[in-house]
């Protein structure tokens, strides 16, 4: 198969890219595979894409390259594709539509996938005949303004598939958006096994990572630290991240007393040394699309606890058989859950141990093979059956302008943009 | 003392160490002017070398290399340690670097191997002739530093702490102190904070103190060295003193004035600086951190706290109220 991938910026770092990137590199041991990405700022992508992936740019930013566009005209001026609504609309201009047109005119690969919702959209809309058309939903709907969905509710019909990172969102996708003959399956993000042995579950810390971002709720963490602190006293705790509300759990951390258990360590890359140096992963999110992090601390042995937010760690974690899972924004639950797996050392190792067998469900190889089952059904049912494939194509059409038609009236009557 | 020219920072901290992690120069014998960043791959360049670090307990690192394939490892081939800012005979050491499976070079630094205090860049030179190359991080598996705790009877404790530099290069920070005293927990308090360690290399016995210096310029005002006594409680080889406050705050004469502090671990006996260097934590300054408190001197209120400096020693900050 002929696979291309577009991506806002492979250049940068966040969690998208690194997942494309894992994706890309494991499908590219049996297929052709590209990524094209819209912008590109820098001369080197920052993670590692392997020798066999090729990447492109399709609009350059580097200021010191010859071939620096930033300048040009069309691109201050804005999107008219690439929706409004989309949280990178700022980035998206005149220029990058034209570009992204013209690219996906000419795209002669078997199976292209869009990586966020409103390069998904140019797919949906601008994708000669013949390629499998694919959606990536790296976040989830939910999170997306009203405008957003009303502008993928217009869009996504003309797609063959929209992936989600979990089965509760697939679900609110296929409930709120309803796409007739467009597939809606959930595929995981992909972890590599770590190249260093996992933890043995001897050592007393609690380790967390992440953003230092509300969402993440560190403070109920913390504030759970405490009761752990007070009947364990030799158990520790290390925050990896950086992040906005630093100085807040700072301030948090000694109001409390914590500033012999609880560590704000900043940074850190790679992770996986630092989760092999804990026993028990913790995690306080109030929300998590996915959830990486939990993946990554399972794939270093150790059992997760963690909140039962949405999306992911319900999906992830099988509470009480490789971690355990809490009500959110409850520290005396959390504390709870730490103490027992701290109390009772045969219960961690063995959580552990199960954490470690049931996350390899995440390897790339696992998750790479079920992406190309799907674009493999998608593309049978293109070629097998053409007047099916056409008739999808057709209706897909249809629903998209009917759908635009009503969405737009809608919309003009609250005064609301929605391409 | 090199001031680096990049970073921001207060007079204090100049003091404390000259070996801040600014990479400043390019060591002299490698000759040419290399911008101390990770080369861009240019044409005909080799791939970029990466080494895997791995701790023992004992102070001991091994070094896993990933080499080119084209290039098969000469006899001389050797990881390169270079003392940052050094240009004496010990200020390089060679480890050879031998096969290890394919595609793999590995050298050992063994914990007998002394290491000047400070910070050592690392370069592979694969024995082509060619100058050393730096060495970029792959991953650092210092598990086994976390809760060090060597026997407390160690003469001269060596550590070494593997991290990546600000500009992604390979670096070590290198501690060899003997006797040691190591600080664990520490309680702050209004009235004052109360320091728990383990003394190494050092028995304690009669008169064992606990000394706060003033770290001041010599040459400014004429105020007098000043330094504060407390006794030490020893049980074995852990300690406990509580530092008053008070005592500092009512000589603190202007600004942010820093307080080193050493042990005395019996009557007459050397100092000991108090630091913590036995976990797996290059730079402990933003890691451990402690609130400063309130103190009355006078008129004036003033803020007292605990802090490592950027060596990984342990002081004491007594800040007037325009510094805060």
């Amino acid at each position: 198969m002929h696979i291309s991938f577009l991506i806002h910026n492979a250049y940068g770092i966040g969690g998208t890219i690194r997942t494309t990137f894992n994706l890309a590199r494991t499908l590219a041991e049996q297929h052709d595979v590209e990524i094209v990405s819209v912008l590109r700022h820098r001369d080197d992508p920052v993670f590692d894409l392997g020798p066999r992936v090729a990447l492109r740019h399709l609009v350059d930013l580097r200021e010191n390259s010859p071939g620096y566009e930033g300048a040009d005209p069309a691109h201050a001026r804005p999107a008219r594709i690439f929706p409004a609504a989309e949280n990178r609309f700022g980035q998206y201009s005149e220029l990058t539509d034209r570009r992204i047109a013209q690219h996906l005119r000419r795209l002669e690969t078997d199976v292209v996938v869009g990586t966020r919702p409103g390069l998904n959209v140019h797919i949906a809309k601008q994708v000669r005949r013949g390629p499998v058309r694919i959606g990536q939903e790296h976040l989830t709907l939910d999170t997306h303004s009203r405008a957003l969905k009303l502008a993928l509710r217009s869009a996504y019909p003309r797609l063959d598939a929209v992936t989600t990172v979990t089965e509760a969102d697939a679900r609110t996708y296929r409930r709120t958006l309803r796409l007739p003959g467009v597939r809606v399956e959930a595929v995981p993000n992909s972890v590599p096994e770590p190249a260093l042995a996992p933890a043995d579950g001897s050592g007393k810390w609690v380790v967390a990572a992440g953003r230092l971002a509300r969402v993440k709720r560190y403070d109920v963490l913390i504030r759970a630290f405490a009761h752990v602190a007070a009947e364990r006293p030799d158990w520790r705790l290390r925050i990896y991240g950086g992040g906005a509300e630093k100085a807040a759990l700072r301030s948090l951390i000694d109001e409390l007393g914590l500033y012999n258990h609880v560590f704000l360590m900043g940074p850190a890359n790679p992770l996986e040394p630092e989760w092999a140096k804990g026993s028990i992963a913790a995690v306080s999110s109030s929300l998590e699309s996915f959830g990486m992090t939990i993946v990554e601390a399972m794939r270093c042995g150790l059992p997760v606890v963690a909140t039962n937010c949405p999306h992911g760690p319900g999906e992830i974690i099988d509470d009480g058989v490789d971690g355990r899972l809490v009500p959110v924004g409850n520290p005396e639950a959390l504390a709870g859950s730490l103490l027992e797996l701290i109390n009772d050392d045969a219960a961690r190792k063995r959580m552990g141990a199960a954490a470690l067998a049931s996350s390899a469900r995440f390897d790339p190889a696992a998750v790479a093979g079920r992406y190309e089952e799907l674009f493999g059904e998608l593309l049978a049912r293109g070629r097998g059956n053409r007047l099916r494939g056409n008739l999808h194509r057709a209706r897909g059409a249809l629903l998209s302008g009917a759908y635009a038609t009503k969405d737009a009236a809608c919309a003009a009557l609250r005064g609301v943009r929605t391409v | 003392m090199t001031a680096p020219s990049q970073l921001t920072v207060t007079g204090d901290e100049m003091k404390e160490s000259s070996a801040i992690d600014q990479e400043p120069r390019v060591p002299a014998s490698a000759g040419t002017n290399r911008p101390e960043r990770p080369a861009e791959p240019a044409e005909g360049a080799p791939v970029e070398l990466r080494a895997d670090c791995i701790a023992d307990s004992a102070g001991g690192l091994t070094f896993d290399l990933n080499a080119p394939q084209e290039t098969p490892a000469a006899w001389s081939a050797a990881l390169v340690l270079r003392l940052r800012g050094g240009d004496g005979a010990d200020d390089e050491v060679r480890l050879p670097l031998g096969p290890n499976g394919a595609g793999c070079l590995r050298a050992v630094l063994p914990s007998t191997v002394p290491l000047a205090e400070g910070r050592w860049n690392a370069y592979a030179d694969l024995g082509d002739g060619q100058d050393p190359r730096r060495l970029l991080p792959g991953l650092n598996d210092l598990r086994s530093l976390v809760d060090r705790r060597p026997l407390a009877g160690i003469g001269r404790l060596g550590v070494r702490i593997p991290y990546a530099t600000k500009f992604g290069n390979l670096a070590l920070r290198s501690w060899r102190r003997g006797p040691h005293a190591e600080a664990g927990d520490i309680l702050v308090a209004p009235d004052g904070m109360t320091v728990s360690g383990r003394l190494y290399g050092a028995a304690p016995g009669a008169g064992a103190r606990a000394e706060a210096r003033v770290r001041r310029d010599p040459t400014s005002c004429g105020a007098a060295p000043a330094t504060v006594t407390v006794p030490l409680t020893v049980e074995g080889t852990e300690f406990t003193f509580t530092l008053p406050y008070e005592e500092l705050a009512a000589r603190w004469a202007h600004g942010s004035e820093p307080w080193d502090l050493w042990l005395r671990p019996a009557e007459g006996a050397r100092p000991v600086r108090l630091a913590r260097l036995l976990d797996d934590v290059a730079d402990k300054k933003q890691v451990f951190s402690y609130p400063a408190l309130p103190v009355r001197a006078g008129a004036e209120e003033l803020r007292v706290g605990p802090y490592y400096t950027l060596d990984n020693d342990l002081a004491v900050r007594v800040a007037g109220p325009a510094e805060s």
